[in-house]
């Protein structure tokens, strides 16, 4: 049974850090729009104009 | 000019397939030409077809009369209202498209930095068709609307803080936020609680019993803050609400788990409570989701101020957008525009479409002088009129003021579940005193106490509050992909007590424009009548000329002869020479050299389907009554054609007599597609709209209907029906074990876990239930054809 006094912070630490993400995403916004990027995602992005990206199709190259 | 076949682009060099010596079809560029061969050798002809019709359909001819320069959108003092800067201090701003639908179109419109060297950025949200644009340095926004006009969405600028979404989004990400920590709040809680069942060692147990304390916190101060908020406000104005016992019974469990804890009794409510916060949010959460969908009433107003007007200013008519606009302007309206302000015309006659506003499909004719009113149409000539009112001083714009607080202040019903709430509070306190007082004389104090409170945490109507918004959410989920848009629940309510439809005629009832009756040859003509019929009317934009036009194309393509002397005479019709003879057409006939060689007559047609729901609607014991604002003689045909009763049928009516037969009558049910309805539909006990040519208006009223015709409000009705059915069978299961936890309770043998087991039970029923449905409700929910 000792080892739960490990578990037991390891749960909580985990809880806690998905919670955390969780605010951290919903406050940044990246639930509003749950439609389009999944959309946004099926589009191959191929000849891209440097000058022009934006931030997510930077991920991608 | 020429314009392309294709494309409809303005030519300079016009190109021609070879063989096509008549140039009868003209190309601007090689590619158009391709295209066009492919797809006539495809045998895909039917595309221009198409498009033709769809343009007309819509309203705009293929090419703009006036390409729309959108010059407005540089001018300083309409960007201080319309663009704010995004994080980067550039200029951005928000535009609704019209026309979004697919991956295509998500890509083709992102893709604009790309071949438009004024943007920096632009994203598109889908779900609500808007476009958030950022410009560069010396970027302008009328070049980005041309180039997203040209592309073939139609831009309207979205005023800075006009719409309502950034505060929508504030909410909804409050939500989720409350839905999210309860969720991890519940399943952690869980973790631990189970562990306590389970027979923890002491100390163990006061360590998980503290956890469980650590994590209920937020979710029953944090997350639950909705319920104690709607209970507030409904005490304070003194109606009837569910969460006023669930409040209850949260902050019950919350103190007693405190004081529990303070006294060191490893013993609390807390896993039952905070799952059923979680469930609780997550349900109301996705039925106002999609009650969210389409477009809100607060984004409506845009759509009657077109998009730009020709000003007169300094002796030039420049472009500039109709909310700058003042009494005493002077404005040209061409043809196929929409008028943006009340005035009076100082130039030109026309024929004005004046359906937005008396439902009449009828044109009027319209000359100097004339009273011309916002949002009519002008079919024929360009005209210049004198403003006289503007904005929310037109006619039609306190109309939709009307709507607006007729929409505000429709007055609520108190639902069934909140109806049964007032009874449920009763009954629970007086079990709980009966069981306080029966121990408290038996001298047993504390226990007394302990088993009040205990009685009125596990009655927490945690099922009753969830049959409701988990049977509406199915239905109304379904409806909407079976193309009934149900933006306000309670109507599947109020839909059980109807007993009187109105249909609006025009558009609703019937196509709601105008179509070729009867077509006697009286008389062989020199040319083939459609041939002579098709040429004249060729040009002509009056409605008579396009349901004409379409009727000699109906079957074939016919060969356009040249007409000479062409004269199209303001509402009369239109004459010409072809070859030696003189033809002219007036008046439903077709004369020859002054001879008269075919008779004709035009009639707006009834949609096919019509009948079969008015008799299904006479069916489900509803009285149908007719509103139109047309001719008492047209009218009367339609509803004999219909299977109206002849007495049913109201004529000749205004906006504002609709709206005081609406009132007169409780319990209307009322279905419409113009504005000319929008006043009569937001004071009807409930509102359905169906698509039509002016729908987007009235997307907000209770019911939206994604197809045109009545056919659906049958299907409506009984689905309202069987969705009430279903809710209260929840509500009577949710009820049942709740008398059980009463029982339990009195018979003292409930204990945190007997209620752990209660409560996910129940609502597992009430699901269960709802999943079920009826047959009824599920054949007609399932089965898109039988809709």
């Amino acid at each position: 049974m000792e080892v739960i006094t490990l578990l037991i912070p390891i749960a909580l630490v985990l809880a806690l850090s998905f919670i955390v993400g969780f605010i951290w995403m919903t406050v940044k916004g990246q639930y509003d729009d749950l439609e389009t990027p999944a959309m946004r995602m099926l589009i191959e992005e191929k000849n891209l104009n440097k000058k022009n990206n934006i931030n997510t199709k930077e991920e991608k190259k | 000019m020429t314009k392309c076949i294709h494309c409809d682009e303005d030519i300079q060099i016009p190109i021609y397939n070879d063989g096509d010596e008549n140039h009868h079809s003209p190309f601007c560029c090689n590619g158009c030409l391709t295209v066009y061969n492919v797809i006539n050798f495809k045998g895909l002809e039917k595309y221009y077809e198409i498009k033709r019709q769809s343009a007309i359909y819509k309203r705009r001819s293929p090419v703009e009369e006036r390409k729309l320069q959108f010059r407005f959108l540089d001018n300083q003092e309409f960007l201080n209202d319309y663009s704010y800067s995004s994080l980067s201090a550039a200029p951005t701003m928000e535009f609704y498209l019209e026309g979004i639908h697919c991956l295509a179109c998500l890509w083709l419109i992102e893709k604009l930095p790309e071949y438009l060297e004024d943007v920096e950025q632009c994203r598109l949200d889908m779900q609500r068709s808007v476009a958030t644009v950022t410009l560069k340095a010396q970027g302008l926004f009328s070049n980005v609307a041309r180039e997203l006009n040209n592309l073939g969405y139609k831009p309207h600028p979205l005023k800075r803080n006009q719409s309502t979404q950034n505060l929508r989004n504030k909410e909804e990400r409050k939500m989720l936020l409350k839905i999210g920590i309860a969720g991890a709040g519940a399943g952690n809680i869980m973790l631990y609680a189970v562990a306590i069942y389970a027979g923890a060692g002491e100390n163990y147990a006061q360590f998980f019993n503290w956890l469980t304390v650590v994590f209920a916190l937020p979710v029953l101060f944090y997350s639950a803050l909705p319920f104690y908020q709607n209970a507030y406000h409904a005490l304070k104005n003194r109606t009837l609400s569910i969460d006023i016992p669930i409040s209850m019974a949260l902050l019950m469990g919350a103190f007693s788990g405190l004081y529990n804890l303070a006294i060191g009794v490893n013993e609390n409510f807390f896993d039952s409570l905070t799952a059923l916060v979680f469930l609780l949010l997550l349900s109301r959460y996705f039925l106002n989701k999609i009650q969210e969908e389409g477009l809100s009433a607060n984004d409506l107003n845009f759509f009657y101020e077109g998009e730009s007007v020709l000003k007169l200013m300094d002796g030039q008519f420049v472009e500039t957008h109709p909310q700058f606009l003042e009494v005493g302007d002077t404005i040209k309206v061409s043809t196929n525009e929409m008028i943006p302000a009340d005035g009076i015309i100082t130039e030109g006659k026309t024929l004005l479409n004046n359906s937005l506003l008396t439902g009449e499909s009828r044109p009027e004719n319209v000359g100097v002088n004339s009273l011309v009113y916002s949002g009519t149409i002008n079919l024929t000539n360009a005209i210049i009129i004198k403003v006289e009112s503007v904005k929310s001083e037109t006619r039609i714009g306190k109309i939709l003021k009307q709507i607006e607080n007729g929409w505000i202040h429709k007055s609520p019903i108190v639902d069934l579940t909140n109806k049964i709430s007032k009874y449920f509070v009763a009954g629970v306190f007086i079990v709980a005193s009966i069981l306080f007082l029966s121990l408290y004389y038996q001298g047993k104090t504390k226990l007394a106490l302990e088993r009040a409170v205990t009685l009125l945490i596990v009655t927490c109507p945690c099922a009753l509050a969830l049959a409701t918004p988990l049977t509406l959410t199915r239905t109304l989920s379904r409806a909407s992909k079976s193309g009934i848009i149900i933006k306000n629940t309670e109507v599947i309510e109020k839909l059980a007590s109807v007993n009187t439809v109105f249909l609006d005629k025009t558009g609703t009832l019937t196509y709601g424009n105008l179509k070729i009756d009867n077509f006697n040859i009286l008389k062989k003509s020199a040319y083939p009548l459609l041939q002579v019929v098709a040429s004249l009317e060729k040009t002509s934009t009056h409605p008579s000329a396009k349901a004409l036009k379409e009727f000699a194309l109906k079957d074939s393509a016919q060969e356009i002869l040249s007409v000479e002397n062409y004269k199209e005479i303001m509402g009369t019709g239109v004459e010409g020479n072809i070859g030696v003879h003189f033809y002219e057409i007036k008046h439903g006939s077709i004369f020859e050299d002054k001879i008269l060689i075919a008779k004709f007559s035009l009639k707006d047609h009834i949609r096919p389907d019509t009948k079969n729901a008015v008799s299904k609607l006479k069916a489900q014991g509803l009285n149908v009554k007719m509103l139109s604002g047309d001719k008492l003689l047209i009218a009367k045909s339609i509803a004999e054609s219909a299977g109206i009763d002849q007495e049913n049928v109201f004529a000749e009516l205004s906006p504002e007599t609709k709206l005081s037969m609406i009132k007169e009558q409780s319990h209307s049910l009322m279905v419409g597609d113009g504005a000319n309805d929008a006043m009569a539909l937001c004071n009807s006990y409930v509102s359905v709209a169906v698509l039509g040519s002016l729908d987007i208006s009235l997307r907000a009223s209770d019911i939206y209907l994604t197809t045109p015709g009545i056919s659906h409000v049958p299907q409506l009705i009984t689905i309202s029906s069987e969705t009430m059915k279903v809710i209260k069978r929840n509500l009577v299961l949710s009820l049942l074990y709740n008398s059980l936890s009463v029982y339990a309770a009195f018979a003292g043998i409930i204990s945190p876990l007997v209620a752990a087991i209660i409560m996910p039970v129940s609502s597992l029923t009430v699901l269960a239930s709802t999943l079920i449905g009826t047959k009824k409700l599920n054949l007609l929910l399932n089965n898109k054809k039988e809709l």
